[in-house]
Formats: structure tokens, sequence, C-alpha cells
């Protein structure tokens, strides 16, 4: 009994900040910056939320201060993870496959440069890939973000994508390959529907990793193209904390509803497929 | 045969080579690792000289400046402090919390669930939380530790550079513990559960029988558990940009983050110099520990 007491204990100092944010949200700025903090017993007010969606400036349009960018940010967000998510996907699905069905003769060295491309510090990729795009005009692109985050999340895919490919057998393939089915014919027909919760998995993370990826996107995006967490770190001045507060609520709620979708995988992606739960 | 019209794909895919199969991940790989560290070592002998408005050849300069920087290896320290502290912190409160929590008790269940909220929150949006919560007139954290006397009165968490560094890695080691600790779980329950059985026969204390049995046979899962959280504590940036910005003074520059200000700066040579430093660093630690723990994939 202790022990489940101070396990909730420890669960809800972890959940706090999370709360914290939420009922920011949903403060007026008197009770926001209230000490002791109000948790529980405050006005609710839906203002920042308004201002958010710009409602409040809807009918009398103002240009110099239109707050309509704050939900152009999420659509910037999601078409930026979701392309990212996708390309990653697909190359992730033909490179997993062959790393897991295939043993060929660099196979270690290319699982060694995935492992290597995991490591690098996102701002020694950020800096070369900043002169190249400027070169190519991908500056402040969707695409140009897109392919940087698909290369940033393409070792977790590969790895993860290989190690659930693994759990099919190959059993299926060789019975396939026996009734005449080309290889690309058993990844489609066969094993991607057996690892359809895997690949679903993939998706996810990759989306979720995208979506919260920060450095890359500062440097890329520049003004037409902003992440929610660029566009965060903007309103970080105290006076716009309300609108800061609704504006990541809604931005992480659908990471949440999508990160207990897949809790059960979870770990497994955490750790690029080796610690199964 | 209208099922196979729909796969109709081009001839070489059903090829033996391996080439079809791996082109697109390797053309990244070339795209966006390779071409970038190439062109990070060309920009490490070059330095965009304000006067002639281009980049030009400057040789070893941006090497022996950086040997010679206080300001480098002061983050070079920041940098190192941050990953091992964090790394230690939340290694051992990840496993405390992961002993208290394996439990088949389904209430245990729903607390492994929602430990996995912190870790989707975007790094910069978790620091923006922080922040509020840190702030010096209207912070809650601030607040607490004044009211229980832990520090005086005019004194500030983020604004302090001695404090500042830990106002920074609280965040890290609020978001990244359960990380450890899903980890953690995961490894224990997937031990068996005999050699445990035996022990407490046997008359093992509690305590023997985690160092005994517990740590040996999770070492796989906690080798990968400290390469991967070694690897982002290393290149973090985030936090530092959003709380501090590498304030104050010099005190919470993180490599990446003094490479960062470096390039917006405009000294794209030297930001760049910076950044391979860290980059080479990496790739070294991190497939040595792979190598030395045999962390298999």
């Amino acid at each position: 009994m202790i022990r489940k007491i101070s396990s909730y204990i420890i669960l809800l100092i972890f959940i706090f900040p999370i709360f914290f944010l939420i009922s920011s949200s949903f403060k007026n700025n008197k009770d926001l910056f209230a000490l002791p903090p109000k948790l529980f017993f405050f006005d609710i007010d839906f203002s920042a939320y308004e201002r958010v969606f710009g409602f409040s400036n809807f009918f009398k349009f103002d240009p110099s201060y239109s707050e309509l960018f704050l939900t152009s940010r999420i659509i910037d967000s999601l078409i930026i993870g979701l392309g990212s998510s996708s390309l990653t996907l697909i190359i992730g699905i033909y490179a997993g496959y062959y790393i897991s069905r295939v043993n060929f003769k660099f196979k270690r060295y290319l699982i060694i440069s995935i492992l290597s491309a995991r490591m690098m510090p996102l701002i020694s990729i950020a800096i070369p890939i900043y002169f190249v795009y400027e070169k190519i005009n991908l500056l402040d692109t969707y695409i140009g973000i897109i392919f940087v985050h698909t290369f940033i999340n393409l070792p977790l895919a590969v790895l993860l994508l290989k190690s659930f490919f693994d759990e099919v057998p190959k059993q299926i393939d060789e019975n396939a390959y026996i009734d005449g089915a080309s290889k690309i014919e058993i990844l489609h027909k066969l094993v991607v529907p057996c690892a359809k919760s895997g690949i679903a998995v993939t998706f996810i993370l990759s989306l979720i990793f995208s979506w919260t990826e920060f450095i890359c996107a500062l440097m890329i995006g520049q003004m037409k193209v902003k992440t929610i967490p660029v566009q965060a770190s903007i309103l970080k001045t105290i006076p716009s904390w309300d609108m800061m507060a609704a504006f990541t609520t809604i931005s992480i709620i659908p990471l949440f509803i999508l990160i207990l979708m897949v809790k059960k995988h979870f770990v497994r992606g955490l750790t690029l497929g080796t610690v199964k739960e | 045969m209208t099922s196979q019209k729909s796969y109709s794909l081009p001839s070489f895919m059903n090829s033996d080579s391996s080439l079809p199969w791996l082109l697109p991940l390797i053309t990244m790989l070339i795209v966006f690792a390779i071409i970038p560290f190439f062109y990070n070592i060309y920009l490490s002998f070059h330095e965009f000289v304000p006067a002639k408005r281009a980049l030009l050849f400057v040789g070893w300069d941006n090497w022996i400046r950086l040997f010679t920087d206080g300001v480098f290896w002061g983050s070079l320290k920041v940098s190192l402090y941050y990953t091992f502290m964090c790394l230690v912190i939340q290694l051992v409160l990840g496993m405390g919390i992961a002993l208290l929590i394996d439990s088949d008790d389904p209430g245990f269940g729903i607390i492994r669930s929602l430990l996995t909220l912190t870790l989707v929150i975007p790094p910069a949006i978790a620091g923006m939380i922080f922040l509020i919560m840190e702030d010096a007139n209207y912070g809650l954290i601030p607040w607490l530790l004044k009211s229980i006397g832990l520090i005086g009165p005019e004194d500030t968490i983020l604004a302090d550079p001695t404090l500042a560094l830990w106002g920074v890695m609280i965040v890290d080691i609020w978001q990244w513990t359960p990380f450890m600790v899903l980890i953690l779980v995961a490894g224990l329950r997937s031990l068996p559960s005999e050699p445990f059985e035996s022990a407490v026969i046997d008359g093992a204390r509690p305590f023997q029988v985690f160092r005994r049995l517990t740590l040996p046979m999770l070492h796989k899962v906690i080798a990968v558990a400290v390469l991967i959280r070694g690897i982002d504590l290393w290149r973090m940036v985030d936090y530092v940009f959003v709380l501090t910005s590498g304030g104050p003074g010099t005190a919470t520059y993180t490599l990446s983050l003094y490479s960062w200000q470096r390039f917006t700066f405009v000294q794209w040579g030297y930001g760049a110099t910076i950044s391979l430093f860290s980059l080479i660093v990496i790739l070294i630690v991190g497939n040595a520990f792979i190598h030395f723990a045999k962390v298999k994939w």
C-alpha cells in the first residue's frame, strides 16, 4: 500500500508541470501569476483560446495585430510532420526489410553508419544544410524541413522496422518465394500486413519526433514556415504567457492521444528496437 | 490478375541486387550526414570576413582559436557536466522508480502509461513551462524554495551563475527520467522469475538480490538506455536556448548552443568548427561505447 501511494505521489510530481501548463491556459491574467498558485479554484477564462484561434479580432480585421498566425503554425507542423513521417516510412520499410532478411557484405557497417547518424548533434547538420539549402532555394520551405526531419527520423524508423520485420517468420517469405513471388511482392502482400502494428508505431513515433524537433526547424524555417516549438519559443515573454499556454496545450493534446495509442511499443521505439516490452 | 497489376513497380525493384532497396536510405545518409560532415570540415578552414563580405580561406585559424578560446572550454565543461550529471541522476532515479512500479497490479499499469506523457512534450515547450515556473517574480519553484528557506528572498535561479545550470538540468531530469523508468521497467518485467524466487528461498537480502541478480541481468538494457540518453544529452540545445540563451554571461553555454550563437553572429567558420568538434567527440565516444558495452542491433 505504501508502495502504491508513493508511486502515485511520484506520478503526480511528473504530471504536475503538464497540469500547470494546461490549467494556465484557462486562467485570467490575475490568477496566472498568483502566489501561492491557484491550482484548482480559478475563474475559467477562454480568452487565450479565442486569441489563438483569432476569434477576438476576427471581425475587426486589423492586419497589424493578426493572431491568426498561430493556427497556421499548427498547420505548418502538421504538413511537416505528416510529410516527413510518410517519407521516413517509405524509405524505412524497404531498407528495414532488406536489412532484416538479407545478409550482405557491408551490413555491419551500414548499421554502424545508421547509428552514427543518430548520434550527430543536430547543429552540425543544420549549419551545412543551411548553406546548401541557401544555394538551391530550399530555405524556408516545407520540403526543406521535411527532408531534414526525414533524415533525423530514419535511424529510428529503419532499426525499429527491422526489429518488427525480424518477428515475421522467415518461413512465410520462403514459402511464397517457392511459389514464384518476387521479393517486392512478398514484402507488399505478406510482410507489411503482418507487421501492420509495427509500421503504425513507427509512423506515430516519427510524427512525434518531427513535431518536437526544434533547432533544425528554427534554422531552416525563417519567416513563412515555423513549427510549433519555434513559434512557442518566440512567445516566451511574460505578457503572452496565457496565449503560449493555450497554443501549446492545443499542440500537445494530439500527441498525448497518439502516445497512449502506442504505449505498448513506445519503449521499443525509444530504444531503436532493442528493448521489447 | 488485377492484384498483380496494382503492385506493378519498376522491374529493377525485383532484382536481387541490394542497391534499389537501400538506395533511398544511403542517399539520405550521404546527403544529410556525409556531405554536412565534409562541408563542416570545409567551413572550419574558412571564415566570413565582413569587410570583404565573403567566405575566405583562413587555414588553421579557427582550430587555433578553438583551443585558445576560454568560452569554448567553458562550454565544453558545461556540456560534459550536464551530460554526466543528468545521466547519473536520471539513471539512479529511474532505477529507483522502476523498482518501485515494477508490479503486476493494474494500478501500476496506469502509472506506466501516464509517465509516457512527459516524453512527447516538445523540449522547447517543456523549457517554456519551467521558464515560467522558475521566473524570479512569479515563479512557483523560487517561491517554494524561498518559503522553505533554501534560497534567500532576493535570490533567483536562472539569473544566478551557479544555479542557472541546475535550473536547466531540472527540466531535463523532469522530462527524461520517465524515459529511463520506462526502459528499465520493460527490462525488469522481461526478466525470468525463477532466479529471484530461489534467491529469496536461499535467504538473500533485497540489496544482494539487486546487486548480484538484477543489475547483471539488466546490463544490456541499461547500456542501451545510457547510450541513447547520453547522445541526446550531449546534443541538447532546446532547454538552454529557451531558458537562459547561455546566460547569465556564458555560464550555461553548451557546445551546441555556443556553435549556434557563433553562427548567428556570422562567424560561420568558427560555429562550424565548434559543431564539428562536438560531432567528432560523440562519434568516437558513442561508437566506442557500442563496441565495449557490446550493444547489439
